[in-house]
């Protein structure tokens, strides 16, 4: 029996404190979360915890702590696998470290555990570049941003069970009514403008080859889910316009004309790509309807 | 009390895992039931749920959930209990389960199933809260013993009578995991037949059997392999005290292919009372037949335990 009697509440939130602490249940029992709950120093917490035949109470506890970060990092690690692959687990896992703990998870499923990864890259990510080498976090950034996408889609609504339009309608659109027509996009549709062409990049690793970081470049990039398998398009800047203007509900004759002030094409060559484009798009499912 | 509260034997089942995903849709395997981890596809509304759905059609479907933390101090979350309600209609969950533990606090989910201190003020807030898990499911919770790697000073009873206790006040259900039993009784030294004795039998609405690693000074349950002999022998004693209940294997690490989960848990059959022409005497009053200083027949440090639930998408 203990000296001193701890309240239910304070043994949890002591306990999660020690275990969760990045510098291991030893400065997690010194740290102010623990010490505001139960002071306790590390010789002392067989108050606490008592000890096995084999094990102190601080080696217990760090079963726990192990458990804590292997598990959330062996999660992260599969998530963000093509980035653990660039990063090399050594890094990543020191970024997943640092990330999980100003992230600690809050959620009831481990689906939600990396969400905030990409945008906690982007708000800690070096500010003298000169140090890691120009760009080299956006790469990685965009890597992060690409891999949460696709990790978003694959389990979010898809149209499985539902119809799609079908090519064959909008053939039957007369060519005046075009411009006021709205095109409904699909729920699992995902646009993405990076600073660093990572599809090819992407795909290589997933498969397991090599591959090289490559130069910089703006690219788009369109994901979406057929067959409950997730899809990726590059595609171009004013592919990514158009599409970009639709998912915003807008006519279609708005969303030509986002696509016409980035497109370097002429508006009679613009005007030949467009049929095209649609047509393509709606044989890879991108709409569920047309509404004239 | 009827047996098992009324519920039926399913048989013999396994953990569905994603891994197996593509092998179960191809070629229906003659098992007899599945378990999930609910967390898995509370919102899932993709292929995860997709699999689900043609599954929950042609075997009975267990839910098994890591996150619902009946022994924190937080708050219940309702918006969770309203997603595990809803998913065990669906899919004609014969029941839901979950562990005696606590995931997290102050709204945190460290996703580990942590021990509860054995005291009478972690009974009252269990059974409290027990009662109203059950009240809004409109259906018995049935709690897992889970393994563990730490006991408290403030403990004061032994886990079996703490579950006996929290069962016979709240009516819940009891999923007796076999190797938890073993595995803790490794790490705290007390005698696991005395436990699986102990509980009460007329509960008891399912069996977990799992492989575990033994680290030389701990056990840890990591469900990572074959289930050991020892276990096996607790099984075979619990089965005879029970008689049939519905038993699952989980295999969670280093996963197999399906016929090789298949016929481990079919390894149960050589255990049933009936089967057994001379039941091996249990390792009564003493420490677990192969305990700390025997040779580790597996070690692999460090070792993770169990839960792992995590669904990695299929990208093209």
């Amino acid at each position: 029996m203990s000296e001193q009697r701890h309240t239910l509440d304070e043994l949890q939130r002591w306990m999660q404190a020690v275990i969760m602490h990045p510098g291991g249940v030893t400065a997690g029992m010194e740290s102010a979360e623990a010490r505001d709950q139960i002071v306790c120093v590390p010789e002392q917490a067989e108050r606490i915890i008592t000890r096995s035949h084999t094990l102190s109470a601080n080696e217990r506890l760090e079963i726990y702590s192990h458990a804590y970060f292997s598990r959330l990092l062996e999660c992260l690690r599969e998530e963000y696998s093509v980035l653990a692959a660039a990063l090399g687990t050594e890094l990543f896992d020191a970024f997943a470290v640092a990330y999980l703990h100003e992230h600690p998870s809050q959620s009831y499923t481990l689906a939600r555990l990396g969400a905030k990864f990409p945008d906690y890259l982007r708000q800690t990510r070096p500010r003298d570049e000169t140090d890691v080498g120009a760009g080299w976090p956006e790469f990685m950034i965009d890597l992060a941003q690409l891999e949460r996408l696709v990790n978003e889609v694959f389990d979010s609504p898809g149209v499985e069970k539902q119809p799609l339009l079908d090519g064959s309608r909008l053939q039957t659109i007369r060519p005046e009514r075009w411009a006021a027509a709205r095109l409904v996009c699909v729920p699992c549709l995902r646009l993405v403008r990076l600073s660093y062409p990572v599809n090819d990049y992407f795909t290589a690793i997933r498969r397991g080859e090599r591959a090289l970081v490559p130069e910089p470049g703006v690219s788009h990039i369109a994901i979406s889910r057929r067959d409950y398998r997730v899809l990726r398009y590059a595609i171009e800047p004013a592919q990514f316009e158009l599409l970009s203007s639709l998912l915003d509900r807008e006519l279609v004759g708005t969303a030509i004309e986002r696509a016409a002030a980035v497109s370097p094409l002429s508006d009679v060559q613009l005007a030949l790509e467009l049929g095209n484009w649609f047509q393509i798009w709606t044989a890879e499912g991108f709409f569920s309807d047309v509404v004239v | 009390m009827s047996p098992r509260l009324g519920y039926p034997d399913l048989g013999l089942g396994v953990g569905l895992r994603t891994v197996h995903f593509s092998h179960i849709l191809r070629e229906w395997p003659a098992v007899d039931w599945f378990e999930i981890i609910s967390e898995n596809f509370l919102d899932s509304q993709g292929r995860p749920r997709y699999v689900l759905d043609q599954i929950a059609e042609r075997y009975p479907v267990v839910m098994h959930g890591v996150s619902l933390s009946i022994g924190s101090t937080d708050p219940l979350n309702f918006e969770y209990l309203k997603k595990l309600r809803a998913l065990a209609r669906q899919v004609q969950a014969r029941w839901v389960s979950d562990h005696l533990c606590w995931t997290g606090v102050a709204g945190r989910n460290t996703h580990d199933l942590l021990p509860v201190p054995l005291s009478e003020e972690t009974l009252a807030h269990v059974i409290e809260r027990v009662r109203v898990v059950q009240s809004f499911l409109e259906r018995p919770l049935i709690l897992e013993n889970p393994s563990s790697y730490v006991t408290f000073a403030e403990s004061t009873m032994p886990e079996w009578e703490f579950l006996s206790r929290l069962a016979e006040e709240t009516d819940c259900g009891l999923l007796l995991d076999v190797n938890n039993v073993f595995v803790s009784s490794v790490n705290h030294d007390f005698d696991p037949v005395e436990y699986i004795e102990s509980v009460p039998h007329e509960r008891v609405v399912q069996y977990h059997l799992a492989g575990h690693t033994n680290c030389g000074t701990h056990c840890i349950d990591t469900h990572d392999g074959h289930v050991v002999d020892p276990v096996w022998e607790l099984y075979a004693r619990a089965h005879e005290i029970t008689g049939r209940v519905s038993t699952l294997l989980e295999w969670d690490a280093k996963i197999p292919e399906f016929p090789v989960l298949h016929a481990e848990v079919q390894k149960a059959k050589q255990h049933f009372k009936s089967n057994r022409a001379c039941p091996t005497p249990p390792n009564r009053g003493g420490p677990p037949r192969y305990s700390i200083g025997s040779p580790a027949p597996q070690i692999t440090l460090p070792a993770v335990s169990n839960p792992l639930a995590f669904i990695v998408a299929d990208v093209e």
